[in-house]
């Protein structure tokens, strides 16, 4: 199992490094320059200095290796257009509401949805199944924006004098609700359709069979042997999901004024800010590698199949 | 159907205790003789007549038929498909003529869908967002597929080293979040037009194709019929082609389906963070972030786009299900 987790782990990196090359050689190819602000050209003698600062001077891979060495001291240098502020400054000032926001959504997502799931498939095939399975289906296709534009629409508009919900911002759990359920639908479908699938295949087993023919009561039978088979899929799946709202709420911060990380990505492209794009790029692209390192590790351990085959 | 086995393979005393109970066995015996018999005679009357040849895709197409779901899928999707077709051609409607005196005229006989904001008729415009969305996704998609075919193709036709440098490749690079890096890819490109976007929705979204292309691929080359064709002279680009890639088509097919929404959905939802093909031409993403600049007076604008999406999500969706029982029966009675 060390060895497993090991060698796991040793593999990330390379596959860090490919990431920040591929981003690295992306920013080359933007055209235009950073350091011309108004229409004026630069002086040459100040380029030649900014050049000299920012190792612009250097060939191609060399700047590369310095920005690794800087990535790897978790130093994603200076943003280009606020004159004051680092992109690590804007990391911690945006990336822990994003967090929060992502981790209240797979909260939502998995307290509704994996029961869902499983209330779908143990009463297959009635009208409780089709109607979960309808909701979820729902779900699954309308686009986030208008979830989001109909929640606010309903409950913060219309509905206001009974729920007192803001339409934006991120001051406050009152705040917090609209943009969580906005986030957290399509996961929650994705965990009630995942969820109802695993549990159907475990009914089916032999063993389900042989419990209940040994006389176990029916409910231990789902609580003992079908819910803690079915759920192992749910444990490799959360990973990607979780690293996936965290790294793709641009819609939901967007709309509901959320001050986190992928609002500011959208802002950052658009006012040209490179060194932010490619700083948040490379954090977001971390951040899932991660998430799928944790999750091979935990399916390893849940399952020793795969552990075995693959140390 | 395993009866004459049971009876023959069973010793006589046996067989004769439990005919003398008489009753199950008897009867299903009987069943079987008269199957038999009907089959035979069934064989005998189209004996002369040209059978009707059982083709891979015609069987596909009948297993695909009675799903009904799927079928109603394919209605809805091929509705959904002619109505942003036909409708600017019979539609008298000039979708960019601005009059300011018709903004936001609510769903009337004259406006289905009502108006924008410069008074243009979203009837139309949908069709023709719907136009403009449904290009992009079916052209992101082909080349989604070209280049995940390709990759995933000659990793697993190749193996060995090549096979583990393009997979350590592909691991490295799956799971990445796509839309920053079509973002990126946009602002490399420095403008967004139909092929600026095309390859932004590309760029990170062909991993799958490849990967399960590849576990396809080496499925296939352990087949015996492979190495039959090897044995009769045939030539590796032909055994890729003939016997390995055309035994992947229904995959193939059933991808284009699993891929054609989430595609159009990442052009919605660039469009719709403003980074969508420039205006006067909009996408359904574009429509929506129209509507959702309106939406505290005018919520239906937003709405009406927003559904052309996930009609076309859900529809894509059952058909891609139906697809795939359809193309690999395999899958349904396992």
């Amino acid at each position: 199992m060390l060895a497993f987790i090991i060698r796991r782990i040793v593999w990330t990196i390379p596959v860090i490094l490919l990431v920040i090359l591929m981003t690295f050689l992306m920013m080359r190819l933007i055209k235009g320059n950073p350091f011309q602000v108004t229409d004026r050209p630069v002086p040459p003698s100040i380029q030649r200095n900014l050049d000299r600062k920012f190792h612009l001077d250097k060939p191609w891979w060399e700047q590369y290796l310095y920005y690794v060495r800087d990535v790897g001291r978790f130093d994603l240098g200076p943003s280009l257009v606020q004159r004051n502020q680092d992109v690590n400054d804007v990391i911690k000032e945006h990336f822990p509401t994003s967090i929060k926001l992502g981790l209240m959504a797979m909260g939502f997502a998995i307290v509704i949805g994996v029961p869902l799931g499983v209330f779908a498939a143990l009463r297959h095939n009635t009208v409780l199944d089709y109607t979960a399975m309808g909701l979820a289906n729902l779900g699954f296709a309308v686009p986030s924006f208008l979830v989001a534009t109909l929640l606010i629409y309903f409950f913060a508009l219309r509905l206001k004098d009974y729920t007192g919900l803001p339409t934006n911002g991120w001051n406050g759990p009152s705040s917090w609700v609209l943009p969580v359920i906005a986030l957290g639908i399509y996961p929650m479908t994705y965990f009630a359709r995942l969820v109802r699938g695993t549990v159907l295949e475990t009914l089916q087993q032999d063993y389900i069979r042989t419990a209940k023919a040994k006389g176990l009561r029916w409910r231990f039978v789902v609580g003992k042997h079908v819910l803690r088979n079915s759920l192992i899929p749910v444990v490799t799946a959360a990973g990607p999901v979780l690293g996936g709202l965290i790294t793709g709420s641009f819609i939901v911060e967007t709309i509901f004024g959320i001050p986190g990380i992928g609002r500011y990505y959208v802002t950052a492209v658009t006012g040209r800010d490179y060194s932010v794009v490619m700083g948040i790029t490379v954090l977001l692209s971390v951040i899932i590698i991660v998430a799928n390192l944790v999750v091979d590790i935990l399916y390893g351990y849940l399952d020793p199949r795969i552990r075995d085959e693959r140390a | 159907m395993s009866e004459p086995d049971v009876v023959s393979s069973e010793p006589a005393t046996k067989r004769r205790g439990r005919r003398l109970k008489g009753g199950p066995l008897q009867t299903r015996r009987t069943e079987f003789e008269d199957t038999l018999a009907r089959t035979a005679s069934a064989r005998g009357a189209e004996a002369g007549a040209s059978l009707p040849r059982a083709s891979l895709w015609g069987d596909a197409f009948h297993r695909f038929m009675k799903n009904k779901a799927s079928v109603v899928a394919a209605v809805a999707f091929l509705a959904l498909l002619a109505f942003v077709i036909i409708v600017p051609f019979v539609s008298s409607e000039d979708p960019y003529a601005l009059d300011f005196s018709q903004a936001y005229l609510s769903p009337s006989w004259d406006h289905p869908f009502g108006t924008d904001q410069f008074g243009r008729d979203l009837f139309i415009r949908t069709a023709l967002g719907g136009r403009v969305s449904f290009a992009i996704g079916f052209a992101a998609t082909f080349t989604i597929m070209v280049v995940g075919i390709v990759y995933g193709a000659t990793a697993g036709f190749l193996g060995g080293h090549v096979d583990n440098a393009l997979m350590r490749f592909l691991d490295a690079l799956y799971g990445l979040p796509y839309l920053p890096f079509a973002i990126m890819t946009l602002a490399v490109f420095g403008t967004v037009n139909f092929w600026t976007m095309v390859v932004a929705l590309t760029i990170a979204s062909w991993f799958t194709t490849a990967r399960v292309m590849r576990g396809q691929i080496i499925t296939l080359k352990q087949n015996d019929y492979v190495r039959a064709a090897y044995a009769a002279g045939a030539k590796g680009p032909r055994v890729l082609y003939r016997h390995l890639l055309m035994n992947t088509l229904g995959v193939i097919i059933v991808f284009v389906f699993l891929e054609l929404p989430g595609v159009i959905l990442g052009e919605a939802f660039l469009s719709f963070l403003g980074l969508g093909i420039n205006p006067p031409k909009a996408s359904w993403g574009t429509l929506a972030q129209d509507g959702y600049t309106a939406y505290q007076a005018h919520p239906y604008i937003i709405v009406i786009p927003s559904l052309c999406i996930a009609w076309l999500i859900l529809s894509a969706f059952f058909i891609a299900d139906g697809l795939r029982d359809a193309l690999d029966p395999r899958t349904k009675e396992a």
